[in-house]
């Protein structure tokens, strides 16, 4: 193992040390202490994200599309950019963005699905995990790094179609996959319907993320699930969109879906809350963006790269 | 075109440390404030960030927008907590009535009523002290970190060279996307687009944004290959990068980043402790209880 390696390794043990120790000197020193580890998970989650991402950069570390050159550093900054401001723009404080059936219009989740899936994973993650952390800032709400994680691993995953010799046979893995995880989410809603919706905020009528979830938001990931179907065999022979459009939606599947389940230790919410609350609301909808927006960029960008002759 | 964030040198607490330094510090400050939900614990944040505001040299005059958003949006986020009670079911399970205030009206049966709570008044406190600590302390980066010293600083950050530049060209795109953004939105307000109004069903009104959305994007990756060419012909990424500017710690720093580490470990242990919400006795005393 090389040193750099081995120094993080230590610099982890040293921490895990620290925790121990003070969890168990704490109580010695006043016995009503309770252990209330809420605060510190978030950034654990961080590494499970982290070392999912690392792994999956190993197994495949030979593989020409994880190249960083020139072009892709700028494309990073680009996509974390842009979606920097449009989540800033988007979300509802600076634009008043109408919202349909409890679903708010959060347009920007297509910037790092479409830069994952244009330039490459590394690019992806880049664009989600950076973008989400400087929307975050520009916003002023507090940081939450399980999200920019999860952000990350959606535009990572939407750029791992290059990872596959035969994209028409990954599409076809990919859906299985996202039918899989849509079936459980909607099943969890219809067992849990009269759960909360969490991510939906209406000030101006006082629902504060406590309105029961609707029909709609609640069948969301399978409304998005079957626009995506629809688009996919809609533009079967431009196997380009067709691949963008399947992989952001695994993307956004197991991206968001990391951060929410996260949030069952981080925020304490009980299983349901977190997949009925959290995950639906904001993955379905999300889904129809992909299904909507990335392909209409991935036509634009082509008819550039088809002017330019990059 | 770039255009920058309303960087210039101030002669302030936070530009006489090195930008590793307060950055460092800024992240140990982020991470213990999250740690926290105790407004004794808080306070002590809060004034570490009112510190660096006050003595930062930004000026009313030019940070007036940014200002204006951040207060605006906590102060509606505190009191609307306060109003309703939502968000900090987390941290409290027993709420303790002060006083009840029940507006003289009914509406359809139902009687408006506001509990005022020993919990819902120390938690909408908290949450203003803790967002305005982390908004405040964020809000200054820009205003003081030489766009210069960006890659420079993240390189000596530890990251390598690549991801380095990749964050500085993301500092200094964000302020230049943005005013695309909204040259876009005028140049498409003036033939008749108006995101305001944007009708339809749910999928009619996302395929409208693509107006907005597709211009801003694609522009920027035309654009971007004047910035590839220009690297690419100064040879970017082919050796170790050397960088114009030299950064070197002096004690000032190291006691900066000695300071937040203490205050990160520090906190970090007493998070594991104390999470909840502190409702001082007084106010438990009013409520009768």
């Amino acid at each position: 193992m090389d040193r750099k390696l081995v120094s993080v390794l230590l610099a982890l043990v040293a921490v895990l040390v620290f925790f121990v120790a003070i969890a168990l000197i704490g109580p010695l020193v006043n016995p009503a202490l309770q252990l209330d580890e809420t605060a510190l998970l978030r950034f654990v989650f961080v590494g499970i994200g982290l070392l999912i991402v690392f792994l999956v950069y190993y197994l495949t570390r030979e593989r020409k599309i994880w190249e960083v050159g020139t072009r892709e550093v700028v494309y990073m900054a680009i996509g974390a950019a842009l979606y920097a401001i449009f989540s800033y723009l988007f979300n509802g404080t600076v634009f008043a963005v109408p919202s349909v059936s409890q679903v708010a219009l959060r347009p920007a989740i297509a910037i790092p699905m479409f830069f994952g899936y244009a330039f490459g994973p590394a690019v992806g993650l880049f664009t989600g995990a950076v973008g989400n952390m400087f929307g975050d800032a520009l916003t002023g709400f507090g940081l939450s790094p399980q999200w920019s994680v999860g952000n990350g691993l959606v535009g990572m995953i939407a750029g791992m179609a290059w990872l596959f010799e035969d994209k028409k046979k990954s599409i076809n893995t990919v859906i299985i996959l996202s039918v899989i995880v849509a079936a459980i989410a909607t099943a969890l809603y219809f067992l849990n319907r009269n759960q909360a919706n969490m991510v939906f905020f209406d000030p101006e009528n006082n629902i504060f993320g406590d309105q029961q979830i609707t029909l709609f938001a609640g069948l969301s990931a399978l409304v998005g699930l079957v626009l995506v179907l629809v688009v996919r065999y809609v533009f079967r022979s431009n196997i380009d969109v067709a691949a963008a459009v399947t992989w952001s939606m695994l993307g956004n599947l197991i991206g968001i879906g990391f951060a929410a389940i996260s949030d069952i230790w981080i925020n304490g919410f009980s299983p349901a809350v977190a997949i009925v609350g959290e995950f639906l609301p904001s993955a379905g909808p999300n889904m129809i963006f992909a299904a909507i927006l990335v392909p209409i960029l991935v036509a634009a960008y082509s008819s550039v790269q088809r002017q330019t002759g990059r | 075109m770039l255009v920058t964030w309303r960087y210039r040198q101030r002669n302030s607490l936070v530009q006489s440390f090195d930008p590793r330094a307060w950055i460092i510090f800024f992240g140990c400050f982020l991470a213990s404030t999250l740690f926290f939900w105790d407004l004794r614990y808080l306070s002590f944040f809060f004034v570490i960030a009112l510190t660096a505001v006050f003595t930062s040299g930004v000026t009313w005059k030019e940070s007036r927008r940014a200002w204006l958003f951040i207060l605006t949006f906590v102060t509606f986020f505190s009191i609307l907590t306060f109003l309703t009670g939502r968000g900090g079911m987390e941290l409290y399970t027993t709420e303790h009535i002060i006083t009840q205030v029940s507006a003289p009206f009914k509406i359809f049966g139902w009687q408006p009523t506001l509990w005022v709570t020993a919990e819902r008044i120390m938690f909408s406190i908290s949450m203003f002290a803790r967002v305005f600590s982390i908004a405040s302390m964020t809000i200054l980066i820009p205003y003081s970190l030489n766009p210069s010293l960006y890659g420079v600083t993240f390189r000596r950050l530890g990251m390598p060279d690549k991801i380095a530049y990749g964050m500085d060209l993301t500092m200094r795109f964000i302020p230049t996307f943005g005013r695309d953004f909204s040259l876009t939105m005028d140049a498409q307000r003036a033939r008749g687009y108006e995101i305001e109004k944007i009708s339809g069903g749910l999928f009619a009104q996302v395929r409208k944004l693509a107006p907005l959305v597709v211009p801003v994007t694609i522009h920027a990756i035309v654009g971007s290959e004047d910035i590839i060419d220009a690297m690419d012909l100064r040879a970017f990424g082919v050796g170790p990068r050397t960088w114009i500017q030299q950064l070197t710690f002096r004690r000032r720093d190291i006691a900066l980043i000695a300071f937040g580490v203490a205050m990160l470990l520090v906190s970090a242990a007493l998070s594991l402790f104390t999470y909840r919400l502190w409702v001082p006795d007084f106010l438990l005393a009013m409520a009768g209880g």
